[in-house]
C-alpha cells in the first residue's frame, strides 16, 4: 500500500475545514433574541452528545463501567465557573469568546487530572470495583461543592453568560473525531481487545492499566471541556445539575445507542436529552389518554416480541408482520383512550408534562426489550453501509457482514 | 533457558502449585501432563505473569519475571496462548493477528509474518476478514497459536491447544507445533491429552495436584507403567 501524503492531508484538511464551516453556519442560524430558547437547546444538545460519546469511550469501547461521569462534567464547570469569577473576570468580560475557549481547556485539564487521580488506584482493579468507586466520586464531588463556602454551597455559583453554538457544536465534533480515530489508530485495536478479554490482552502484551487509564483521562477530560462550556451557557452551576440522575443519563445514552458505537451513542444522546425537553409544551389531558396509549404501547411490544422469537420467515415478511403490530398497538391506543375517556374515573384532567420521565423509562423498557444490543450495536455510520443499506453491495461490507 | 524454581502458589488457602521447579532449554518442547485441576493452566499463568507467586522464582535467560507486568514478559520474548483459545470473537482474524502483534514496531517484519501465519494456516487466509467468533473450534485454536506466533517469541506456551477438538484436527495441532518446534521454536505446552503431548515432547513433567511427581524424556514417560495407568488409559 502506497501512502499518500498529499490525497492523506487533503482529506484531513477538507474534513476539518467542513467541520468548522458547520459549526459556524449552526452558529449563525442560532443567532438572534428570538432564538434565545432553540440556542440553549442546541447547546444542551451538543454538550450531551459530548458526555455521552466521552462516556462511550470509556464504558463502550474499553469496556470499563464507570457510573459518576458526572463528576468529571462537574469538576470542568465549577473549574470554569470558578476562574472566571475570580482570575480570569476581565478576559471574560473583554474577550468572552477567547475566555470560553480557554475555559473548556481549563476544564478538561482539571477533570482530566481528577481522572488520572481516581483511574490510576481503580482502573487496575478487575471486575465491578470502578463502578462503585466511579458512583463514590461523584457523591463526593457534589457532597464538595454543597458544603465548599467557596463554591457557593448549595445554592450554587453565578458566572458570566457566553453563549457559543459554535464552540460547542466544535466540541462535539472534536470529540467524536477524537474518539473514531483512536479507535482506527494502531492502538484502538488494544482498546476494544481490552473490553472483550482483559487475560488475551495482556497475553498479547497489551498494557492493560494504562490503555484503562488512558481511556478513563480522555473521557475525563471531554466532559470537563462539556462541563466548563456548561457553566458558561447557563451562567450559573448548582449541584443538582450534577446529581446522580445526570451520570445515570449519559449511561442511559450510551447503552441506548449500542455500547461501543460512536454514532448510535451521538443519535440516542440527541433523542434522549430532546424527548423530556421537548414533552415539556404538552397540554392538559384527559387521564383516559395516557392510559391507552400505555395498553396499546404493551400490545405493540407483545406482538413484536413474539414475532422475533417464533417467526422465521424473510426479511421483507418480517418487516410486514413488524409493521403490522405497530399499526395494532396505534389503534388499540387509539381505540383504549377514546373507550377509558368515557369512564368517569378517568376523566380527570392531567398535565401532559409529567409524563416525561415515565416516557424516557418506558421508550428505555422497550427498547432494551426488542433491542437489547442498543440501537446500532457495534455498528458504526460509514458511507459503505449506508451503499449497503440502498442494496448495492460493495465486496468490502460484504466481508464485514 | 526458561526455569521455575520453588514455584508456590496459592489460591485463597489452596496450594494449587506446590514447590515445582521446571526448566525449558532453548529448542525443546516440553509438556507438562496431568489431570484437570493439577495445577497445568497456573505454572503457564504464573511464567506469563498472569498470577503472581507466593514465593519462588520465574527467570528467563537470568532476568526474573515474577516482578515484571505480563506485557513486560511478551517483550522478552514468551507469548502465552492461553487456555479455552480466549480469541476477540468480535474482530476479524486479520484484527487478531494484528494484536498479536501489538508491540512490535517493525511494520515489514510484521508483514513478513502475518505472511507466514497465514502460509502456515491457510485456513485463516480463507477466513482473513471474517469475525473469527463465527468460525469453528479448530480454526479458532488455528489463530489463537497463530496470533501468539505475530510476536515473534523465542518460547510458545500453549495452554490446552487440543481441548475439545476433534481427533483429526488435534492430530493438525501437534503437527503443526512440532513444525513449529522443528523451525527452531522452544515450546512449552500444557495438555490433558497426555499421548498425543508425550509423543513429540523431548521432555516432559507430570503434575499431579500442584506438585512435580515425575520428569523424564518423553518416550520415558509414554512407557512409564504410573503415567500409562493414571493417563494414558491403561
Amino acid at each position: 500500500m502506497q501512502f499518500n501524503f498529499g490525497k492523506w492531508f487533503g482529506t484531513r484538511a477538507i474534513s476539518v475545514i467542513v467541520a468548522v464551516l458547520f459549526c459556524l453556519l449552526l452558529d449563525k442560524v442560532m443567532q438572534g433574541p428570538d432564538k434565545s430558547y432553540y440556542r440553549f437547546l442546541m447547546s444542551l444538545a451538543g454538550i450531551y452528545v459530548t458526555l455521552a460519546v466521552s462516556l462511550n469511550l470509556i464504558n463502550g469501547i474499553t469496556g470499563q463501567f464507570s457510573i459518576g461521569h458526572a463528576a468529571f462534567y462537574q469538576i470542568g464547570a465549577y473549574t470554569g465557573a470558578v476562574l472566571a469569577a475570580n482570575k480570569f473576570s476581565h478576559l471574560a468580560a473583554t474577550k468572552p469568546l477567547l475566555w470560553l475557549f480557554l475555559a473548556a481547556l481549563f476544564g478538561a485539564i482539571a477533570a482530566g487530572l481528577a481522572g488520572l487521580i481516581v483511574g490510576l488506584p481503580s482502573l487496575r482493579l478487575k471486575g465491578d470495583y470502578l463502578a462503585v468507586v466511579t458512583l463514590g466520586i461523584g457523591e463526593i464531588v457534589t457532597i464538595i461543592a454543597k458544603n465548599q463556602k467557596s463554591l457557593g454551597e448549595a445554592y450554587g455559583l453565578s458566572t458570566a453568560k457566553i453563549e457559543s453554538v459554535f464552540l460547542i457544536s466544535l466540541l462535539a465534533i472534536v470529540c467524536i473525531a477524537v474518539c473514531r480515530n483512536l479507535l482506527k489508530s494502531a492502538h484502538g485495536l488494544a482498546f476494544l481487545a481490552v473490553r472483550e478479554d482483559e487475560v488475551a490482552s495482556a497475553a498479547m502484551g497489551v498494557n492493560l492499566t494504562r490503555v484503562k487509564v488512558t481511556a478513563f483521562v480522555l473521557g475525563s477530560a471531554f466532559a470537563g471541556a462539556a462541563g466548563a462550556l456548561y457553566a458558561h451557557t447557563k451562567a450559573f452551576v448548582s449541584p443538582p445539575d450534577f446529581s446522580m440522575d445526570v451520570s445515570f443519563l449519559i449511561l442511559t445514552m450510551v447503552v441506548l445507542g449500542g455500547t461501543g458505537s460512536i454514532t448510535g451513542t451521538t443519535i440516542a444522546a440527541v433523542v434522549l436529552f430532546l424527548i423530556p425537553e421537548k414533552m415539556r409544551d404538552l397540554p392538559y389531558v384527559q387521564m383516559g389518554t395516557p392510559l391507552g396509549v400505555a395498553i396499546g404501547i404493551i400490545v405493540a411490544v407483545v406482538l413484536l416480541r413474539k414475532i422475533q422469537e417464533s417467526f422465521h420467515g424473510s426479511a421483507s415478511e418480517r418487516l410486514g408482520r413488524n409493521l403490522g403490530s405497530v399499526g395494532i398497538g396505534i389503534v388499540v391506543a387509539f381505540v383504549m383512550a377514546k373507550v377509558l375517556v368515557m369512564v368517569p374515573a378517568f376523566q380527570s384532567m392531567i398535565n401532559g408534562a409529567l409524563f416525561r420521565m415515565p416516557v424516557l423509562a418506558v421508550t428505555l423498557v422497550v427498547l432494551m426489550l426488542l433491542r437489547p444490543q442498543g440501537i446500532f450495536g457495534h455498528h458504526e455510520f460509514s458511507w459503505s453501509w449506508v451503499q449497503k443499506l440502498l442494496g448495492k453491495k460493495s465486496p468490502e461490507t460484504e466481508v464485514a457482514a | 533457558m526458561l526455569e521455575t524454581k520453588n514455584l508456590n502458589v496459592f489460591y485463597g488457602a489452596i496450594n494449587a502449585l506446590n514447590d515445582v521447579s521446571i526448566t525449558v532449554q532453548p529448542g525443546e518442547i516440553v509438556a507438562i501432563i496431568g489431570s484437570n485441576g493439577a495445577g497445568k493452566s497456573t505454572l503457564l499463568r504464573t511464567i506469563s505473569g498472569l498470577i503472581r507467586p507466593r514465593s519462588g522464582s520465574v527467570s528467563y535467560n537470568g532476568k526474573e519475571l515474577t516482578t515484571l507486568q505480563p506485557h513486560e514478559i511478551v517483550k522478552l520474548g514468551l507469548s502465552h496462548a492461553p487456555e479455552g483459545r480466549r480469541i476477540f470473537t468480535n474482530m476479524t482474524v486479520e484484527e487478531n493477528l494484528q494484536l498479536g502483534a501489538y508491540l512490535r514496531k517493525d511494520k515489514a517484519g510484521v508483514a513478513a509474518d502475518m505472511e507466514m501465519v497465514l502460509g502456515r494456516f491457510p485456513r485463516l487466509k480463507e477466513r482473513f476478514k471474517q469475525n473469527s467468533g463465527t468460525m469453528s473450534g479448530g480454526e479458532q485454536q488455528m489463530l489463537a497459536i497463530g496470533r501468539a506466533l505475530m510476536s515473534r517469541p523465542e518460547i510458545l506456551l500453549l495452554d490446552e491447544p487440543s481441548l475439545g477438538l476433534a481427533p483429526f484436527l488435534i492430530t493438525e495441532i501437534f503437527n503443526i507445533v512440532k513444525d513449529l518446534n522443528a523451525d527452531g521454536k522452544t515450546v512449552l505446552i500444557v495438555e490433558q491429552n497426555a499421548n498425543r503431548a508425550l509423543e513429540i515432547a523431548h521432555r516432559a513433567y507430570v503434575l499431579e495436584t500442584g506438585e512435580l511427581v515425575l520428569q523424564g524424556s518423553g518416550q520415558e514417560l509414554l512407557h512409564d507403567p504410573k503415567v500409562k495407568e493414571a493417563y494414558l488409559g491403561g
